[in-house]
Formats: structure tokens, C-alpha cells, sequence
């Protein structure tokens, strides 16, 4: 019993010490970040931005370090880079706020096209790709226990059958969520369009016709690359042809 | 034999009734009776005629209207023409009444709705105008006369073009007539026209054909038409329309008959044998030639309205909003409806006048047109708004065109349509802002200042970076998944062992029922020595305790099988005594020689003794 008790206080030692450790982590401010920040608290719009995208190449990609080198673009007034990072920020973490707010505001200012959302897109995206992933998991795993509990029960449990029928919808639910998100208008296929008097073209020619003029901000779904030019689906439905250098993926 | 008899009997059969439902299914995907009403022109000067064209599609036998009167119009009817259209299998029929319009003086002229039976419906006309100047220059009507219907003649051909004067980008409505007498037989004629010239858009011209009377005679008409708009400025040429056709010319006999063959001598029957028809015909090759006509065109004056985006003609626009009720981010369908005459190609979205506040997506156009070539119609837009704050009505719509009537640019009002946006009081933007710096704010937002600048810098970072990467994509989700898999495998196993061992108890079972079962047969048979018998006989009761509780049979004693089997004092006596009685026998060896056979007395008690024990 003494033994058992010595144990527990072990371990809440081993996760406390874990918790501070990780808090003290989390108080140490990057020193590269905090001089981006500095900057940009002066006014110096430019050099936080090389400072943040520093960062960036670095491959210390977070939420907030998007966030910020957003709002910087925003300040030099480059409403494309800028809402490509609040987008970025935003597939980092779906449930951003300030990134949602400073989105919505800055997207309205450029008057940027947004991608048409289905019904069923609207639904799914109160989600994440995380929860979904892990909701499909667990009942994944809930299926096949209850699949083998009850090929090894000697009677049919209906509370069982049940709980299996359940877990199988949620499977394929969470499944088919992540399945929309992933090729959803929102999906890895999302790109920004950063580059100013961006047309979309019937082939790829800067002659060729225009089929729609793209303010910077708004957003492509890229379908194929050929050369120096994306295939994409357009805010009007369309699909058309813009220079790859017009626009950015949202993943990196 | 009679199968395969019967089998195309049976085909045949199925094909006719297939025929059967596709004529039956023909008229029942036929359109609804429709009718459009249009003008050639809906200007014109004092003498000079407009054409009226009233087609009813979906059912020819549409009676006419009855007279058109107006007054300062004089309207007369010049026949009708019917068409048939096979399109995709969906053949459709129509019929055009046409009417020639005079105006016998200046003025704005109001043609009101005319009634049409189709049926036992009746169909009603479009209200139509038309303006008539005093001045000749405003001719509304090139007839050229060169080609033009001539009742001297037995084929014609005329290029009708309404205007002689337009803007750049009005349209222009553009007719080719070709007639032949009916005596004339048409072998083939181009289902297709295009009209030649420079300066001016154009499509090509598809041919309808009909009848129509022109001064006493019955001509075949070939009608081709399309709409021109200009793109520059100047006097732009349209044709001359070159139309070849081949047509059946007799053949020329160089002798009548010398007697009829019913050797009748009759001038009648004479001159049917020596019409040239029955002598045969051979084709001929013609080409009929349209004359020329020339359009001035005018540049559209300067300062447009910064909402003008090209259209040109007469229109009218009404809007409406679908749902009236939604919450903050809900998308509402806002439907504006331009109809009219004009350039529908540069008719574009109504523009909003204060979009603040509303996140606005690239409208869809549906375009309807009343007409053959496309002037006349109507053009849907369905825009998405979404509302980014609560608001109470839709902006006023702007729509612009150039009224080339009025020669001025005028700019339609789309009234604001009421809506009631509900929830996220604050704009979207703002709602973050007090959560996070102000909660007293948050209490009283329908008051909160529209926020108008962007959230200010964060100064944390996560302890480890993070990644585009799905979670389901990552490596150690799926290293994560051994951990249940394991969990799995473990219980399957536990539960295959479990089953295992169950199996071996129920193999152990069964070999002690087997051996009680053996026992009690034996102790029935009378030729068991005594010496055995007790033993057999206690050991049969031993394995009946150990099946009723799953125990050893080697542990159980007289006590444990009285007390699992709840026997009375007497049964556990003579329980007790059967045991000392094995025990004697299997330890003292007395009975070996005794008697040789246990009496029937004693191996009956004993049996009832054994039987007696029940759980």
C-alpha cells in the first residue's frame, strides 16, 4: 500500500515537472520572434516582415507567427500576402480568432473572391481535420472491439449491436468529413492569389482571354500546374489558367 | 420450332410498342404553349412599316388574334408561317403570324396585349411600343428593293435591316427573305447563312420556313435571321447576301403530245398531258443576291455612369431576396431580373451601392431569351450575399444602360429589400476584439464601434512547431494506432484462451459423466462382487457431487454429497454408511469372502439411493 502511494507521488511529480518545464518553454520568447514583433511595434513594417518570414524559413511555422507576419503585410498594404498568412494561420488552427477576425476585415477591404461553399461544406467545417481524425479513429477501434467481444459472447447483446452500429456511422462520417475538407474549397488544394491584376485565362497565354479578374486575396482551388501556369477552379465556378507566381498555396 | 416461330413475332411486337410510347412520350415532353411578341423595330418614321411578328411555340393550331387596332397605326395581317424544330428528339412546333405596321403619324404607340386561343387556353401578348418620328432620317426600315418580293417575279430575295442608324453595341435585328413561287420546287437550299461584312458581331443565320401571299401569289418563304451589334464607329456595310439553291426546272419537250393517250380529244386532258411537269425535271443551280445595306453608327456618348457596363437597349429590372430571416454568416440569394430588348451579352450583374458590412460572392446569369436572335428576353442574376453584421435590408441594386431611344444612359433602382439578420451583434471582425480585451463590451455589443482596423500582434509561440500536415497523415497518428491494435490483439488472445481452457473443463466434464453413466449400469447388473460394488457405488455418487459443483470427485466425502444434494438425516445415514462400507471393503478386504454376489435388496437401496440424490 506505502509502495502504491510512494508511486503516485512519482508520477505527479514526473508531470508537474513535465508542465513546468513546457511553461517555462512557452514564457522563453523566440529572440528572432520578439525582435519581428519589436519592429513591427515601431513601425518598421518591412523589417518584421523579413523577421517573421525568417521564421518561417526556419520551419517555426505556427498560428500566431502567421497571424503576425499577416497583419505586416497588411500594414505595407499587400492584402494578398496578407490574407494568405491569416489563411495559413487559420490551417494551423481552425479556431483562431484573430486570425478569423483580421481575415474577414482584410478580405472585405480587397474585395477578394471567395471559393462557393456547398451546404454540407458549411456543416462540415465547424470541425477539424484533427477532431475528425480522431473521432474516426476511436470508433474505428470501438467497432472492431465490439466486433470481437461479440464474436466471442455466447449471446447477442442489443446494447452491443448497437453501440457497433453507432461507432460505423461516426466511422464513415468522419471519414467523409475529412475526406470534404481535404478536397473541400478549404482543402490542400487551396491557394491565395497574391500577385496584383491576376486574370484567369482560357489557356496559357497572357493573351489568351480572360474569363475572370482576380483581386489579390482571393482564392483558387489549384487543379494541375503546367509549366509556369496553375489550372484552377475559380470563385465563379469557372476554371481557368493563372501565372504560378500569382499565387500561393495555403499548405506549405 | 413454334418458339422460334414466335420470337420475331414477339420483337416485332416489342418494337411497335416501343414506337407506340416514344410517339406517345413526343407530345407529352412537348413545351407549354408559349407566345412571344416582337417588333422588327421599335422605332420608326411616319410611313415607313415595322414588322409584327406573334409566334406561338408548342401548339400550331393557335388561332390568330382578332384585329389589331391602334389608333395612328394601321395594322394588317400578311399571313402566317408554321415550323416544326426537331432538336435532341424534342420536336417542337410554332406558329408566326406576321402583320404589317404603318404609322400614319408621330408619336408614342402602345400595341396592347392581344389574345390568343391555343387550346382551351388562352395566351396573351407582351405590351409593345413603338416610337414614331416625323423625321425620314430615322428610317426604321431598309427593304432594298433590288431582290425585294416582286409579285412579277417567281423567286426573290431581301436583306431587311430596320435601322440605318445605331450606337456601337446596340443590337440590331437582321432578316434574309428568300421567296419562290409555290409552282417552284425547292430541292435544297443552305440550312445556314452567314452574313458577310465588316465592324459588327454577328452569328450565323439559321433558315425557318413557312408560306406567306404577296400580291395574289403563294410564296415559299426560307426565313433567316440573326442580330447584329456594331463594334465601331462609322457606316458599316451588311452584305450583299448571296443565297444558292438548287431548284427542279422542267424539262423542255420539244413536241406536245400528238394525242392523248386516252385518244379523247378534249383541251382540258390536252393540256394536263402537255404540262412540262410530266415531261420530267432536272435541277438547276441559282443564287439569289440580297443588294447591299449600309448602317451608321454612332459612338455612345461620354460620361457613363460609373455602374455602366455596356449595355445597350430597353430594359427594366425587378430584385428579390430569399430567406428574408437569417442569422450573421448565413448566405442569402439576392435575384435580380433585367428584362427587355437589347445586347443581353453586355448585360451584367446589378451593382450594389453600399456592400459594408455584406461579404459579397461572383453572381450567376441565366439568360431567357422571348425571341429567335436573342434581343429580346430576360437576364437572371442569383448574387450570395453573406451578412457580416446584423442588418435590416438588402442594398439598393444599380443597373445602368443606354436607352438608345432617348439617347441618354439611364440608371434602374432596385429598391433596398427588407431582410432581418440576426445574431453576432458586433461585426464579425469586432467580436474577438471584446472577447479578449474588453468582456464589458461584450455584454452591450449592439453598441460596440465597427471595427475598421485590424487585431493587434501575438507574442507567443507553442512550445514545438507546428505542421500543415493532417493529423491523419502523420507518422505518429498511425504509430499512435499500435497501441489499441495491441490492446486488440491482447484481448483476442485472452479470449481464445479463455475459450480454450472452457473447452478442456467440458472435456473433463464429459469424461465423468461418461465414467457415472458406466457406473450405474454396472450397478445394476447383479454380477458385480461385493467388493467392488460399494466402491463403484460410492465413487457413482462422488461423481454426481463433483458434475452438480464442478469439483474434484476424489475430494468429495458422505458430508459434502449430503450437504450439496440438501439430504435428509436418513439419506445422509445411509449415505454415510455406503462410504465406511466402500472404505471397508477397498481397506479390510472383508467381503472377499462373503457371499459371492450382493443381494438384490441391497443393490436395489443402493441404486434408489443414488437416484434420490438431486440438486
Amino acid at each position: 500500500m506505502k509502495q502504491r502511494t510512494n508511486l503516485c507521488w512519482v508520477s505527479v511529480a514526473v508531470i508537474a515537472l513535465g508542465c513546468a518545464t513546457a511553461y517555462s518553454a512557452r514564457g522563453d520568447q523566440n529572440p528572432a520572434f520578439a525582435k519581428a514583433n519589436q519592429d513591427y511595434s515601431e513601425g518598421h513594417f518591412q523589417e518584421a516582415v523579413d523577421g517573421y518570414q525568417e521564421l518561417v524559413k526556419s520551419g517555426q511555422w505556427s498560428a500566431n507567427l502567421f497571424y503576425d507576419l499577416g497583419n505586416a503585410w497588411f500594414r505595407l498594404g499587400n492584402f494578398g500576402e496578407a490574407i494568405l498568412n491569416y489563411e495559413r494561420a487559420l490551417a494551423l488552427d481552425p479556431h483562431h480568432p484573430e486570425a478569423a477576425a483580421n481575415l474577414a476585415l482584410v478580405r472585405n477591404e480587397a474585395r477578394a473572391l471567395e471559393l462557393r461553399r456547398d451546404g454540407i461544406e458549411h456543416y462540415i467545417e465547424a470541425g477539424t481535420s484533427t477532431q475528425y481524425s480522431i473521432a474516426a479513429s476511436i470508433a474505428f477501434w470501438v467497432v472492431l472491439f465490439g466486433a470481437a467481444r461479440l464474436f466471442f459472447s455466447r449471446r447477442r447483446s442489443a446494447a452491443l449491436v448497437s453501440l457497433i452500429i453507432f461507432s460505423t456511422i461516426v466511422f464513415v462520417a468522419s471519414i467523409f468529413a475529412l475526406y470534404s475538407l481535404e478536397t473541400g474549397s478549404k482543402g490542400r488544394d487551396l491557394a491565395i492569389v497574391t500577385g496584383k491584376n491576376i486574370e484567369a485565362r482560357l489557356a496559357t497565354a497572357d493573351n489568351a482571354n480572360s474569363i475572370l479578374a482576380l483581386p489579390p486575396g482571393s482564392e483558387v482551388k489549384v487543379l494541375s500546374q503546367r509549366g509556369d501556369w496553375l489550372y484552377a477552379a475559380l470563385p465563379n465556378d469557372l476554371r481557368g489558367w493563372i501565372r504560378a507566381n500569382g499565387a500561393q498555396r495555403v499548405r506549405m | 420450332m413454334h418458339r422460334s416461330r414466335l420470337k420475331p413475332s414477339l420483337l416485332a411486337r416489342a418494337a411497335v410498342a416501343a414506337l407506340a410510347l416514344v410517339a406517345l412520350a413526343g407530345p407529352a415532353s412537348a413545351e407549354e404553349p408559349s407566345v412571344t411578341a416582337v417588333l422588327t423595330s421599335s422605332e420608326a418614321a411616319v410611313g415607313q412599316a415595322v414588322q409584327l411578328q406573334i409566334q406561338v411555340k408548342g401548339d400550331r393550331n393557335a388561332a390568330p388574334p382578332s384585329e389589331i387596332s391602334v389608333d395612328g397605326l394601321e395594322i394588317h395581317s400578311t399571313g402566317q408561317m408554321q415550323s416544326f424544330e426537331m432538336r435532341n428528339f424534342n420536336m417542337t412546333s410554332s406558329v408566326t403570324f406576321n402583320y404589317t405596321i404603318l404609322p400614319l403619324r408621330a408619336g408614342r404607340f402602345v400595341i396592347p396585349p392581344q389574345s390568343l386561343r391555343v387550346g382551351n387556353n388562352s395566351l396573351r401578348t407582351p405590351e409593345l411600343t413603338l416610337r414614331v418620328t416625323d423625321s425620314p432620317n430615322q428610317s426604321s426600315q431598309s427593304n432594298p428593293g433590288g431582290g425585294a418580293a416582286d409579285p412579277k417575279k417567281s423567286t426573290f430575295a431581301e436583306l431587311i435591316v430596320p435601322k440605318t442608324t445605331a450606337y456601337v453595341g446596340e443590337m440590331i435585328p437582321v432578316v434574309v427573305r428568300v421567296g419562290f413561287e409555290i409552282q417552284t420546287r425547292v430541292r435544297n437550299i443552305p440550312p445556314e447563312l452567314d452574313l458577310p461584312g465588316q465592324g459588327f458581331t454577328k452569328q450565323k443565320m439559321r433558315a425557318s420556313e413557312g408560306r406567306q401571299t404577296i400580291g395574289g401569289k403563294t410564296y415559299q418563304i426560307f426565313t433567316y435571321k440573326t442580330a447584329i451589334a456594331a463594334v465601331r464607329t462609322g457606316t458599316i456595310e451588311i452584305g450583299p447576301v448571296a443565297v444558292p439553291a438548287v431548284v427542279l426546272v422542267p424539262q423542255s419537250r420539244n413536241r406536245s403530245f400528238p394525242q392523248n393517250p386516252l385518244g379523247l380529244s378534249d383541251p382540258t386532258l390536252d393540256s394536263f398531258f402537255n404540262d412540262p411537269w410530266l415531261a420530267g425535271s432536272v435541277p438547276r443551280e441559282i443564287k439569289l443576291t440580297t443588294e447591299r445595306v449600309n448602317i451608321e453608327v454612332k459612338a455612345l456618348p461620354p460620361h457613363a455612369p460609373p455602374t455602366f457596363g455596356g449595355a445597350v437597349g430597353n430594359f427594366t429590372m425587378t430584385a428579390d431576396a430569399n430567406p428574408k430571416s437569417v442569422q450573421v454568416g448565413d448566405p442569402i440569394t439576392v435575384t435580380a431580373r433585367v428584362s427587355g430588348r437589347g445586347n443581353f451579352d453586355r448585360v451584367t450583374a446589378p451593382v450594389f451601392e453600399d456592400e459594408h458590412g455584406w461579404h459579397k460572392y461572383p453572381p450567376s446569369a441565366d439568360f431567357k431569351q422571348d425571341d429567335d436572335v436573342g434581343i429580346s428576353g430576360a437576364k437572371t442574376f442569383e448574387t450570395v450575399l453573406s451578412p457580416n453584421e446584423r442588418k435590416d435590408k438588402i442594398p439598393t441594386q444599380l443597373f445602368t444602360y443606354f436607352d438608345s431611344l432617348k439617347e441618354q444612359y439611364v440608371t434602374l433602382r432596385a429598391e433596398p429589400i427588407p431582410v432581418r439578420v440576426e445574431g453576432g451583434n458586433a461585426p464579425a471582425a469586432a467580436a474577438p476584439a471584446t472577447a479578449a480585451t474588453a468582456p464589458a463590451a461584450a455584454a452591450a455589443p449592439s453598441t460596440a464601434p465597427q471595427q475598421h482596423d485590424i487585431l493587434h500582434q501575438l507574442t507567443d509561440l507553442p512550445v514545438a512547431p507546428q505542421s500543415f500536415t493532417p493529423l491523419f497523415a502523420r507518422q505518429s497518428f498511425w504509430l499512435a494506432q499500435l497501441f489499441p491494435l495491441l490492446a486488440l490483439l491482447g484481448y483476442v488472445g485472452w479470449k481464445m484462451r479463455r475459450a480454450h481452457l472452457d473447452n478442456r473443463e467440458a472435456q473433463r466434464r464429459e469424461a465423468l459423466q461418461r465414467e457415472a453413466t458406466e457406473l450405474q449400469r454396472s450397478l445394476r447388473r447383479d454380477d458385480t462382487p461385493p467388493q467392488e460394488y460399494f466402491s463403484r457405488a460410492s465413487r457413482a455418487v462422488q461423481l454426481k457431487t463433483a458434475l452438480a459443483r464442478n469439483v474434484d470427485p476424489n475430494t468429495v466425502d458422505a458430508e459434502i454429497v449430503a450437504s450439496v444434494f440438501h439430504a435428509d438425516e436418513e439419506t445422509r445415514r445411509r449415505l454415510r454408511l455406503l462410504f465406511e462400507k466402500s472404505d471397508e471393503v477397498r481397506y479390510s478386504g472383508s467381503g472377499q469372502n462373503g457371499t459371492r454376489l450382493v443381494p438384490l435388496e441391497t443393490r436395489k437401496e443402493v441404486l434408489d439411493l443414488i437416484e434420490s440424490l438431486r440438486g
